[in-house]
């Protein structure tokens, strides 16, 4: 669960300020640097990645002002070792994770997974129009073959539009990761009450 | 560049948790750092994601897949939304397919009209995510009720053998149960000049006693019967049936009434010699009617 975080706006003016003196691009790398220790999180299997986020920057920002005068390299990389203790702590106070065999893989309620299958079907059909021809063409394609098939396929596709194969991931890396957040906010509209 | 040492492979063990401690902040650091490195992990974990979807994982790979990608609601969900995405796309993908190869076909007209089979052929090719598990289920449906239909049928012989063995051991033989029916049975090759005997089934028959007459000098203490229904394939052997004790009399074999069908039926009764090797034979033949 996120929490309210007890940052000070004079830690947070600090913060962006160590990422970067342009506000503008503070802010963006601000956004981009939560969501890459979220997944540092996930990575180390925690279960609470805002939570975990959030602490991180409770952290540093009671240390800012000492550390910033003095560090030198990238400032990710000392929110990266913070990181880092976080998680450390976090397996010694509690098991992060569950094992597979404790965990409840079995079905919810069908009813609920079939409303929920079709919410998210409705979700990717309006995202999917939300995406240019173009971007909506290239993740059909992309897409298209599974298994051992993909690959070959993927190399046509790449050939046909020119770029490498790395740079085809990335692009549709890029498009499937936008199409996943709109379907999740669109999911999330609809579980608001009306 | 940074970036050229992160390898496919080594990403992989990397977003497995397969890596060690210096490697992880090595490839950390460089995923917080460089945009290039970041986007090559991210598309590294989308193929990784890919695989897990596809059942393309191995147990192991698959269970830290499951740890790290699967725990919370939301990874679950980002799950689902991947698979929907993937699914549409092969969806669409299929149907585009599938309009093309019919249009082709129908502007080709009668020079190349292809048999419905072909056709089916063609969209079967389409789907091979589709076609492959479906026929690997089917095989093992076919093998597993093979296997089963055969283990259950030789389950009922065994069943039945018991049965006839039980009826038969010297102790039920001395008994004389109701809606017991004896009848003498000629051997085979006296049936020319005789009557085939005749076992009727009636409620009032739930046991056939047949008296198989002995007309070889050598005699036994006893006897292998085995039971051929002449019709049909099935034989069941009673391996110890007791001698009569007396040279003149039959040697009775019991039949439950329940086991015998309408048809012919042939017992071969084999003698068994002291050192349990097969002596000589006689065989009897009669016909169940109902």
């Amino acid at each position: 669960m996120p929490r309210n975080t007890a940052i000070s706006p004079e830690s947070f003016d600090e913060i962006l300020d160590w990422l970067d003196p342009d506000r503008e691009m503070a802010g963006q790398k601000y956004v981009q640097l939560r969501h890459d220790l979220a997944r540092l999180f996930m990575w180390g299997r925690c279960a609470d990645l805002e939570g975990l986020t959030d602490e991180v920057f409770d952290r540093v920002a009671r240390k800012v002002h000492e550390v910033k005068p003095t560090y030198v390299g990238d400032p990710r990389l000392y929110f990266r070792a913070v990181a880092n203790n976080v998680i450390k702590e976090n397996f010694k106070k509690t098991r992060t994770y569950a094992s597979l065999d404790e965990v409840d893989l079995r079905p919810q309620n069908p009813a609920e997974i079939a409303e929920n299958t079709e919410e998210r079907e409705e979700c990717l059909q309006s995202c999917l129009q939300q995406l240019t021809d173009e971007k909506r063409k290239l993740i059909l394609a992309y897409y298209a073959k599974e298994k051992q098939e993909k690959i070959d396929h993927r190399h046509e596709l790449a050939q046909r539009l020119n770029i490498s194969l790395e740079n085809l991931r990335v692009r549709v890396f890029r498009i499937r990761a936008a199409l996943e957040k709109c379907v999740e906010s669109c999911l999330d509209r609809n579980a608001q009450p009306k | 560049m940074k970036e050229e040492i992160l390898t496919e492979a080594l990403l992989r063990q990397f977003l497995l948790g397969k890596v060690d401690d210096e490697e992880r902040e090595r490839i950390e650091n460089l995923f917080l750092t460089d945009s290039d490195a970041h986007e090559r992990v991210l598309a590294a974990e989308q193929d990784l994601i890919e695989d897990y979807l596809e059942d393309g994982l191995n147990a192991a790979d698959n269970e830290l897949f499951v740890e790290r990608y699967g725990q919370t609601p939301a990874q679950q969900r980002q799950l689902r939304i991947n698979k929907s995405i993937k699914d549409w796309a092969l969806k669409e993908s299929a149907l585009h397919e599938s309009a093309l190869s019919e249009s082709a076909s129908s502007t080709h007209g009668a020079a190349d009209k292809t048999s419905a089979w072909a056709r089916l052929r063609e969209r079967l090719r389409l789907k091979p995510t589709l076609v492959i598990p479906i026929v690997v289920t089917a095989m093992i449906v076919i093998v597993v009720l093979t296997v089963w239909f055969s283990s259950r049928q030789e389950a009922r012989h065994r069943a039945i053998e018991q049965e006839l063995a039980q009826l038969n051991t010297p102790a039920s033989l001395r008994e004389v149960p109701p809606n017991m029916r004896s009848l003498d049975v000629s051997l085979l090759v006296l049936r020319s000049v005789e009557n085939e005997t005749e076992l009727k089934k009636t409620a009032q028959a739930e046991i056939f006693e047949l008296r198989l007459p002995w007309s070889r000098k050598e005699h036994y203490t006893s006897y292998r019967a085995e039971l051929i229904r002449v019709d049909g394939d099935e034989q069941f052997t009673i391996p110890n049936l007791p001698g009569s004790g007396d040279r003149n009399s039959p040697i009775r074999l019991r039949l439950p009434s329940q086991r015998l069908h309408r048809g012919h039926y042939k017992v071969r009764l084999t003698g068994i010699k002291a050192d349990a090797s097969p002596g000589l034979s006689e065989e009897y033949t009669f016909a169940v009617s109902e």
